[in-house]
């Protein structure tokens, strides 16, 4: 069996549009962490502008100041900072540059107090500190708000999804522990590590599309499926192939990522809430690391299914070409469709979903199953792992009786 | 080892490919002759377990084939008419890759693929990709792959076609030295192939069995006879439309004919032996005649 595994996997590596592949896959890896890098900013008490490394260092040292939980004191104390930084400044470019140590928890608060579906940069600004400490409460009261008005009867939720919504709000911690996390901001509250799924996943479709059809392309189907293993063991070895492939390579180019981007930024943040970065409104109660290890975890059902569909479809259809378009298909297609009005709650359950996770968190997307409520992504990624292995289920019995004409 | 065809038949739509074909196999060369579209190749793919039949059964030792399935396909080795393999592969990872999935262990499997290797003469090209074989090296492959179960029935698919002559030889005289103990089953249009090694032929037409036996035997149950005679150039056309010409060969403003016919055609046609080919165009004619037209 091992050797079978073997060579299915040397089948796949030995192609050499796959290597190709597979060197633009780890280029385009490296070139987006490094993007993702040069994203943090900094400027100097001249309004000089560094970025990257220098800049993560630099911002970590201010703002690791306010390091710890952001008491209703501490919050009434970057108020007061906020505003003598605005009362000493001329301009506001040198505002900005005094209060980079303060920008995260300022984020918070503009967003905190802002009314549902409105922002307002300088909210901070203007906000006694009193007020401003009463942060946690106001959160609960933004959100009874939207969920009183016509935006969230447009967007359906039921009296459970509301009830569903509030606990959740109520179970986050509060006071929230903050401290420097702009490498896992980098990392996780960017647009690159959803642009990287898709890239990761159409080119590990390039990979896995031959895996069955490949046989019948080389007309190499009559030896196999005349072999002994040839209905059996084989068609498990390239179905093993396929997994391993998707895993490895999907592991593999993450990992690669986040370690570049967090060895440039700092691992620091990782226990901070993700409420406490750019996350205000989530409903998911978890820390940096957690959201890292969710995303992950939901592109990895999105790739199994998506690429297991793949697979099956160049089993079906004895198609490297027609199997390779799947991925892209459905990594890109639902994105637009679901901006068309009609569609956006059925594409909101469509597995593209799990490859943009990230970018979403802050939506309010839940789902109802037998009076249940759950966050959507909590029920989309067991039901796309269990898919994956449905389909590949019906892939073994499919290919196995394959017919030669 | 006995393999037994019962009333086989194979429809792809509305065309019927094998009808109701009745036929019993020991060990031995059998050699499958028909003009194209005769059935020969659904015919084995089915032998195969490759197709699966729309009537009739095919058993080894009185069990079905399919019921079987795996233990069948333990003992089968195959070489088809379009034989694919891996291109980016050597020959020696393809012959280990296919002794894998014929359930070969890797020592055994090792020490089987260098035999084979060095048995078809692939030595000096074991570690060449596939795909930079010669037609006649990639044929050798194929027999080599075949052959790595070391399997008591043989089936082989055109195993000589787009071979040169040299590599037709070696080729005939490897698979007569394989055939030992086994059941093999040849198909070819080159009649000389199976004129060298078959014990018994089988001739098929329309998707049945017309015929079967020694070379002799079919060549003795012809009602007609082979005549050799000379005429000009100029009544050639005429002649082929008139009668089953085996061979024509020209010299100069005359041309040598064989001419299978009932009657002498011609004062002075002289009788000679008949040899496969003229059996082959006895039986076929009509249609080898408008393939060759």
């Amino acid at each position: 069996m091992m050797i079978m595994l073997r060579f299915e996997i040397k089948k796949i590596f030995s192609k050499r549009i796959n290597k190709l592949m597979l060197m633009v896959l780890i280029a385009v890896t490296i070139v987006g962490s490094l993007l993702a890098i040069r994203d943090v900013k900094y400027y100097t008490d001249q309004g000089n502008k560094i970025s990257g490394p220098a800049a993560a260092r630099q911002l970590k040292m201010e703002k690791n100041r306010w390091q710890g939980y952001l008491t209703e004191d501490v919050i009434k104390q970057v108020v007061e900072e906020n505003k003598e930084a605005k009362a000493s400044s001329a301009m506001e470019d040198d505002a900005l540059i005094k209060r980079q140590g303060i920008e995260d928890i300022r984020e918070i608060i503009n967003r905190g107090f802002a009314e549902p579906g409105e922002y307002d940069y300088y909210l901070c600004d203007n906000i006694s500190p009193e007020k401003a400490a009463g942060l946690y409460e106001q959160r609960l009261v933004i959100l009874n708000k939207d969920l009183g008005s016509g935006n969230a009867d447009k967007a359906g939720f039921s009296q459970n999804e509301k009830e569903f919504l509030r606990d959740r709000y109520k179970d986050m911690n509060a006071p929230l522990y903050y401290e420097y996390m702009d490498g896992w901001k980098a990392l996780l509250d960017s647009q690159y590590l959803p642009t990287l799924m898709i890239i990761t996943i159409v080119i590990i479709g390039f990979l896995i599309s031959g895996i069955f059809s490949d046989e019948f392309q080389f007309k190499a189907d009559s030896i196999f499926f005349s072999s002994e293993l040839g209905r059996n063991k084989a068609v498990t070895a390239k179905l093993k192939a396929g997994f391993i492939t998707i895993t490895a390579v999907y592991w593999g180019v993450m990992l690669l990522f986040s370690i570049i981007i967090l060895a440039a930024l700092g691992f620091g943040g990782a226990e901070c809430m993700i409420q406490a970065g750019g996350n205000w409104n989530s409903i998911y109660n978890i820390t940096y690391f957690q959201n890292w290890l969710f995303t992950m975890l939901g592109g990895y059902a999105a790739h199994l299914f998506i690429l297991t569909l793949a697979m099956f479809i160049s089993a079906k259809s004895r198609s490297t070409v027609i199997a390779i378009t799947i991925p892209f298909a459905l990594s890109c297609a639902p994105m637009f469709l679901g901006r068309v009005p009609m569609f956006t709650d059925i594409m909101s359950m469509f597995p593209d979903m799990l490859l943009r996770m990230c970018a979403f968190l802050e939506d309010l997307l839940v789902c109802e199953i037998f009076g249940k409520v759950f966050g959507l992504y909590t029920v989309l990624i067991p039901v796309y792992l269990l898919l994956s292995f449905v389909i590949a289920g019906v892939l073994y019995r499919n290919y196995r009786k394959a017919e030669v004409r | 080892m006995e393999l037994r065809v019962c009333n086989l038949t194979k429809n792809f739509g509305g065309f019927t490919a094998v009808n109701n074909l009745n036929i019993d196999m020991t060990n031995g060369v059998y050699g499958l002759l028909g003009v194209n579209g005769a059935g020969k190749t659904t015919f084995m793919r089915m032998l195969c377990t490759l197709l699966k039949p729309s009537s009739g059964t095919i058993t080894c030792n009185n069990e079905d084939i399919f019921a079987l399935g795996a233990e069948y396909r333990k003992i089968l080795g195959y070489l088809p008419q379009d034989f694919g393999f891996y291109p980016e592969f050597t020959v020696e990872d393809y012959l280990m890759y296919i002794a894998s999935i014929k359930g070969l262990r890797q020592a055994a499997a090792k020490k089987r693929v260098r035999e084979l290797i060095a048995g078809v003469g692939l030595e000096k090209a074991a570690r060449r990709k596939m795909k930079k074989l010669s037609g006649g090296m990639k044929r050798r492959a194929g027999i080599a792959q075949a052959m790595l179960n070391d399997p008591r029935i043989l089936v082989l698919d055109e195993p000589t076609a787009g071979l040169d002559p040299n590599e037709r030889i070696r080729f005939r005289n490897l698979i007569s030295e394989l055939a030992e103990d086994r059941l093999v089953l040849l198909s070819t249009h080159i009649v000389s192939d199976i004129e060298y090694i078959a014990n018994e032929i089988l001739l098929m037409k329309d998707g049945q069995v017309a015929h079967k036996g020694t070379a002799d035997v079919l060549i003795n149950a012809m009602d007609e006879n082979v005549w050799k005679c000379h005429v000009d150039r100029n009544a050639v056309p005429y002649l082929m439309g008139k009668y089953k010409i085996s061979n024509v060969k020209s010299d100069g403003n005359s041309a040598e004919l064989r001419i299978i016919s009932g009657n002498r055609p011609m004062p002075e046609a002289e009788s000679v032996n008949a040899n496969l080919e003229d059996l082959f165009l006895y039986y076929f004619g009509e249609k080898a005649g408008d393939d060759n037209a």
